[in-house]
């Protein structure tokens, strides 16, 4: 194999992040060398990265075993193999880190001198290390062991800035709910182990009966459900994601939350190997349930990065709506459909990813030119940091499904999925699924709110307070690193039959068809649709029309209305004299009116205090408060915890008696009950 | 015609979703007086049907008959029972419309799932129009559960009786005429003994709110 | 060469059309209120007029403000050359998908509520704040009419719907279709800004949608906004009409007959739905903003039923 052959590139990259997570500590005095030379060599890695997994997928082998390295303990070996899921994986971390890196070289600057960058960049590079090997662990040991150490290592960078009591709680709850999650995959793995007698994860699961798979289907599902936010086990998410800094946010929403999807599409299709079509309804529910409760509790947020963190839990369950379909058509062994789904929960994965990411990146921006994350503080940047707002508009408007962006095309390849799903004489199904189309409907229209707040209230306006009126524009690499992403989302919407060729090769070698046939689309640059069976779209036509009718209008209405003369002057203010900042919409004024509409989800509380002045009408101030509940804290988790908090004194007083002749009496009914087990077994 | 008759079901249907969303009371007996208007149509329609293939006049004379009572004579009864009494809009519900539309989406679903295995219902493919006669009634019990006055109670009678029959003239396609009758005559003493305990009520107390009833609790 | 002279032929119609339906709306209105009213053409005039003012615009806002007319304009107009209206000649070489149309239109809603909080005013935020509840809450109800239209027909094309519905020998005989037609009339009485959902004529701010996002623009911007926003309720107009009464037979034959006489009766459906909706605005007053709720649950119970009796029932 020559020099460049994927493998070489693949273990070059490794080496790269390993050193450049070394190099962080080596220069953990001086602050800046550190913090260039180590995303310095991350950027290189995850060049390397790219190329490789970009060419194992295109290639034809099926997998790659990269290494077996055995330990003296049995059964623990490590084994690293890369087949194309993992590439497929591997590729969109690898466009989301270089990205990061190159943003974080400017970005971790405002650190300098105030914290331990080496540290951080050391954290941050193993962080990375610990992500490629969940997803190219080759047994299922070996994937716990990383697992574990991805959770350790970002519950070490949500705390990170560890004075805040907030970051505490919620690096604590982060770490609680997701060994809760871990246990439940450490339970299926057993159940695993003891009916095929391996660890593999490539091998064949024809020995486990019906009733256990079911059972380690449900353990898969919590378990990998706790990593990914789904509804209801979320609920660390939006306390951990904006407790981290922006570019580790970036990471974990982007790229950790997807580990979870892999493990699913891992575990629950290629080696559970569907036979039950409930499975597949109930992902498609719990996706329509997250996708519309995520977005809808991230309408009532103010904090941009709690907003974003709850954004993520919709675009979740989005993917696991085109996942849920894909597992019901497998299930009845309609194959083209399943590889349809699939495509479009794969390629909803990577979009995801890079607008996420580009989003929270963006939040970092604002963050280091204004020191707030709160939007009502906000406003009128679009002056002060206008490439920051351009490229923010971009990925609000991917995020919204808009044409042309590329969350339109996966948007509307999980609309032609469910489309193909109803057919005739399965009740159940066709039920689930239009239910399905409405939730999908509802959401996008909820996240156009969502993003019209964000990006209207934040940057257009006038500043709503100091911090806001003295922002600068940010340095340059910081606007480099989010070009790079709004780069590939724009591509992916012109030009989604590239991608989709990629993801195409990864669907294939999971044992299906190619959808190749269903889905045509040319290779010109002109003119470019993608059709599924008849019903085509072209982002790029549209585009074209768009822009050729609007040179048409400059034309003729030039021609009419001759020159363009403008003339400013101030807003229209009734009379007024003048218009300050506060009487513009704020962001709780904006969502009010959807608060009202959806009460039951929020149950809002409110609250008002006047301080009476000369008259009641005329009140000296007004304090204005409204909330919403946080009903799965209050109504789920705070009852389960009491539970379990009252057994546990009662079993802690009957147990644990500070007896002594106690203690020594349990070791010896243990011995007893071990020898007895001896024989009985 | 059995298309036409489907698509009588379905605006029958249609006029008992329109009731739902009703906050007044002259809309509400207005859209009885719709859907009744329309069940004539539908008996009609099925009365000349059976004139020419058969011969036989029973369901022509049920037509007429819910002409005169239930599009004429019932609602200008409820019209006058409503015009003494001192609301016009009803104000609180238990829940809002948004949600008791949606529950009479799920209602439909039910209804639907709960017959479809059923025998006999006209060969093979799910009868249309039993399963929307059977949600009209559902529809009707729950308009009953869900206004507080007592006015909504008896349109919410009246349209349960409405389903009932549309349920068995659709089923069938024809009807004992001697039933029919029984029916009809049970319905009238029903709503003349209902809108004499409506005004009676009205004069003697004060208002017609069924939540007073807990008064007498214990 | 046949593609572009059939482009610029439907843009033509569309164009010249849509602001006669607003004419024709204003004058029902007028007459069922004993007044005379402004004349047919009125709309032609005051665009005419407002081209040729000069615009001033707020010193706060950026360019944001300034792009919105013409991403309105021409949104509106890309998705009206996705929508058969003279022939089922495709003339844009891919048959315009209906969802792709739905979000299309999101753009163009999307740059607009923008422009709303771009000047800092109170007026646009409130504006954009009722529009994007109302525009939520309609969207379910939305995608599952159009998904059962297009079950119907096994696809989700426009052109391949209303060539489905064409073979069917009575129009809206079936009972999916009477649903579905009412619940998109519902929703083009609340996308296009009528009475009840929205008054287009009131400038107070207890009752303002649409007009409260526009209230800054002035001169060839405030042009552009309201040709765009009376091209998107055409576009919706020739959606019903084409795909739900395609009653000319003419459609699908080229020639330049079969397109004069198909284009007569696409203007005659067009005037007659125009009447539809000037009469409902008229016989009824603007819901408050809270009960526009019910309204598309209502909206969106009609369509899933019109989906049920398709799907589930075989109907």
């Amino acid at each position: 194999m020559g020099i460049f052959s994927a493998i070489t590139l693949f273990q070059a990259s490794l080496v790269l992040y390993l050193v450049a997570a070394l190099a962080a500590l080596v220069f953990i005095k001086r602050h800046k060398l550190s913090n260039i030379v180590s995303n310095g060599l991350c950027i290189l890695a995850s060049l390397f990265g790219l190329i490789s997994s970009l060419m194992h997928i295109l290639s034809g082998e099926e997998k790659i075993v990269l290494g077996t390295f055995k330990s003296a303990i049995p059964y623990v070996t490590l084994n690293i193999t890369i087949d194309k899921l993992s590439a497929f994986f591997v590729l969109i971390l690898s466009i989301l880190v270089l990205s990061v890196s190159v943003y974080s070289i400017g970005y971790v600057s405002h650190y300098y001198g105030k914290r331990n960058v080496g540290l951080l960049n050391f954290l941050y590079s193993t962080f990375i290390l610990s992500m490629i090997f969940v997803m190219t662990a080759g047994n299922t040991v070996f994937f716990f062991i990383v697992w574990e150490a991805m959770s350790l290592i970002s519950y070490f960078l949500v705390v990170f800035e560890s004075e805040k009591e907030e970051n505490q709680r919620a690096g604590t709850l982060y770490i609680i709910m997701t060994h809760v999650g871990t246990a439940f995959l450490l339970i299926a793995f057993m159940i695993m182990f003891s009916y095929t007698k391996s660890f593999d994860m490539f091998g064949s699961s024809a020995m486990i009966p019906i009733f256990a798979k079911n059972i380690m289907f449900i353990l898969f599902l919590i378990g990998f459900g706790t990593k990914a936010g789904v509804i209801p086990l979320h609920i660390w998410l939006p306390y951990a994601h904006p407790a981290a800094s922006s570019n580790i946010s970036a990471l974990m929403s982007g790229i950790m939350i997807k580990t979870a999807i892999y493990g699913m599409i891992r575990f629950m299709l290629v080696y559970l190997n569907i036979q039950q079509t409930w499975w597949g309804i109930l992902i498609l529910v719990i996706g329509a349930t997250s996708a519309v409760l995520g977005v809808a509790y991230a309408l009532m947020e103010h904090n941009i990065k709690r907003l974003l963190a709850f954004h993520s839990i919709e675009n979740i369950g989005i993917i696991l709506i085109g996942l849920g379909v894909s597992f019901i058509a497998f299930a009845q062994k309609n194959e083209p459909l399943g590889a349809l789904a699939l495509t479009a929960s794969l390629f909803h994965s990577f979009n995801h990813t890079l607008f996420k990411g580009g989003l929270f990146l963006g939040a970092g921006s604002i963050q280091y030119s204004t020191h707030t994350m709160d939007i009502e503080e906000l406003g009128g940047l679009i002056k002060k940091m206008p490439i920051t707002a351009l490229l923010m508009l971009s990925f609000s408007l991917a995020i919204s499904a808009i044409v042309p962006f590329n969350g339109f095309v996966s948007e509307w390849l999980t609309y032609q999925s469910l489309f193909i799903n109803i057919q005739p004489n399965q009740a159940g199904v066709n039920i689930a699924s239009i239910l399905a189309v409405a939730a999908l409907g509802l959401a996008g229209a909820l996240a156009v709110a969502c993003f019209v707040k964000l990006f209207g209230i934040s940057f257009l306006g006038t500043p709503r307070s100091n911090h806001a009126s003295q922002a600068k524009e940010v340095p340059s690499t910081m606007n480099i690193g989010m070009g790079i992403l709004a780069m590939f989302c724009l591509a992916a919407g012109l030009f989604p039959m590239i991608f989709i060729k990629v993801i195409d090769n990864v669907v294939m070698s999971m044992g299906t068809q190619s959808i190749m046939g269903n889905l045509q689309g040319g290779f010109l640059i002109a003119y470019y649709p993608l059709s599924v069976s008849g019903n085509s779209i072209s982002p790029i036509g549209i585009l074209t029309l768009i822009i050729s009718v609007i040179f048409g209008l400059l034309v003729i209405i030039r021609i009419i209305g001759g020159k363009y003369v403008e003339r400013k002057y101030g807003t229209w203010d009734c009379g007024f004299e003048t218009l300050n900042s506060r009487m513009q919409y704020s962001a709780t004024g904006f969502s009010k009116p959807l608060r009202i509409v959806l009460r039951i989800l929020y149950r809002p509380g409110r609250e008002i205090k006047l301080e009476e002045g000369v008259s009641p009408y005329f009140p000296n101030s007004i304090r204005y408060k409204v909330s919403t509940e946080p009903i799965f804290e209050k109504y789920l988790y705070v009852p389960i915890l009491n539970i379990t908090q009252k057994f546990s004194q009662k079993v802690k007083f009957s147990v644990q008696t500070g007896n002594v002749h106690t203690y020594l009496l349990y070791i010896f009914l243990a011995v007893l009950a071990l020898m007895l087990y001896n024989r009985l077994a | 015609m059995k298309d036409y008759l489907d698509v009588l079901s379905m605006l029958i249907l249609f006029s008992s979703l329109v009731l739902m969303a009703n906050k007044r009371i002259t809309s509400c007996i207005k859209t009885f007086r719709l859907q009744s208007a329309l069940i004539a149509v539908a008996a009609g329609i099925m009365g000349f049907k059976s004139l020419y293939e058969e011969g036989t006049f029973d369901i022509l004379v049920v037509c007429l008959i819910i002409i005169a009572l239930k599009v004429i004579y019932i609602p200008s009864l409820l019209n006058k029972a409503s015009a003494n009494v001192e609301y016009k809009v009803e104000k609180n519900f238990f829940l809002n419309i948004p949600i008791l539309i949606l529950v009479c989406c799920a209602l439909v679903v039910f209804s639907y799932f709960s017959i479809s295995t059923l025998e006999g219902i006209n060969g093979g493919q799910i009868n249309v129009q039993v399963v929307n006669s059977v949600a009209i009634v559902l529809i009707g019990m729950f308009f009953m559960i869900s206004r507080k006055r007592a006015i909504g109670q008896v349109v919410g009678f009246l349209v349960i009786e409405n389903g009932l029959f549309v349920t068995a003239m659709f089923s069938t396609h024809g009807m004992p005429f001697i039933v029919d009758m029984g029916v009809f005559i049970d319905l009238i003493t029903a709503v003349l003994i209902m809108g004499l305990m409506v005004f009676r009520i009205n004069e003697k107390f004060e208002s017609i709110d069924i939540n007073k009833l807990n008064n007498l609790r214990g | 060469m046949i593609n572009v002279i059939y482009i610029l032929v439907q843009i033509m119609v569309i164009i010249l059309v849509a602001p006669l339906v607003n004419g024709i709306i204003n004058k029902v209105k007028a007459f069922t209120q004993k007044r005379k009213g402004a004349p047919l053409l009125q709309m032609y005039f005051d665009l005419y007029k407002l081209l040729k003012k000069n615009a001033v615009v707020s010193e706060v806002s950026s360019w944001i403000f300034k792009a919105t007319p013409y991403i309105v304009f021409s949104t509106a107009l890309a998705v009206a050359l996705l929508v058969p209206v003279t022939t089922l000649i495709v003339p844009t070489g891919f048959p315009g998908d209906i969802i792709m149309l739905v979000y299309v239109l999101a753009l163009g809603r999307f740059f607009m509520t923008l422009a709303g909080l771009d000047t800092g005013s109170t007026f646009g935020g409130m504006g954009s704040s009722r529009e994007v509840m109302i525009s939520a809450l309609l969207e379910p109800s939305l995608l599952v009419a159009v998904f059962t239209v297009g079950l119907v027909s096994k696809s989700t094309s426009v052109y391949k719907m209303m060539e489905a519905m064409k073979n069917a020998d009575v129009p809206l005989a079936q009972p999916v279709l009477i649903m579905v037609f009412f619940a998109i009339l519902i929703i083009i009485i609340a996308e296009t800004s009528r009475i009840p959902v929205d008054d287009p004529a009131t400038h107070l701010e207890l009752t303002m949608v649409h007009e409260a996002m526009i209230l800054e623009y002035s001169g060839r911007h405030l042009a552009l906004m309201e040709l765009g926003a009376a091209i998107k309720q055409l576009v919706f107009i020739t959606l019903l009409v084409n795909v739900f009464i395609p009653l000319d037979q003419y459609i699908g034959m080229t020639g330049i007959s079969a397109v004069i006489i198909s284009l007569l009766v696409y203007l005659v459906k067009v005037i007659l739905v125009s009447i539809l909706i000037a009469v409902a605005e008229v016989s009824t007053v603007k819901f408050r903003l809270f009960s526009v709720p019910n309204l598309a649950a209502f909206s969106f119970i009609l369509s899933f039923l019109g989906f049920l009796q398709y799907s589930v029932f075989g109907r």
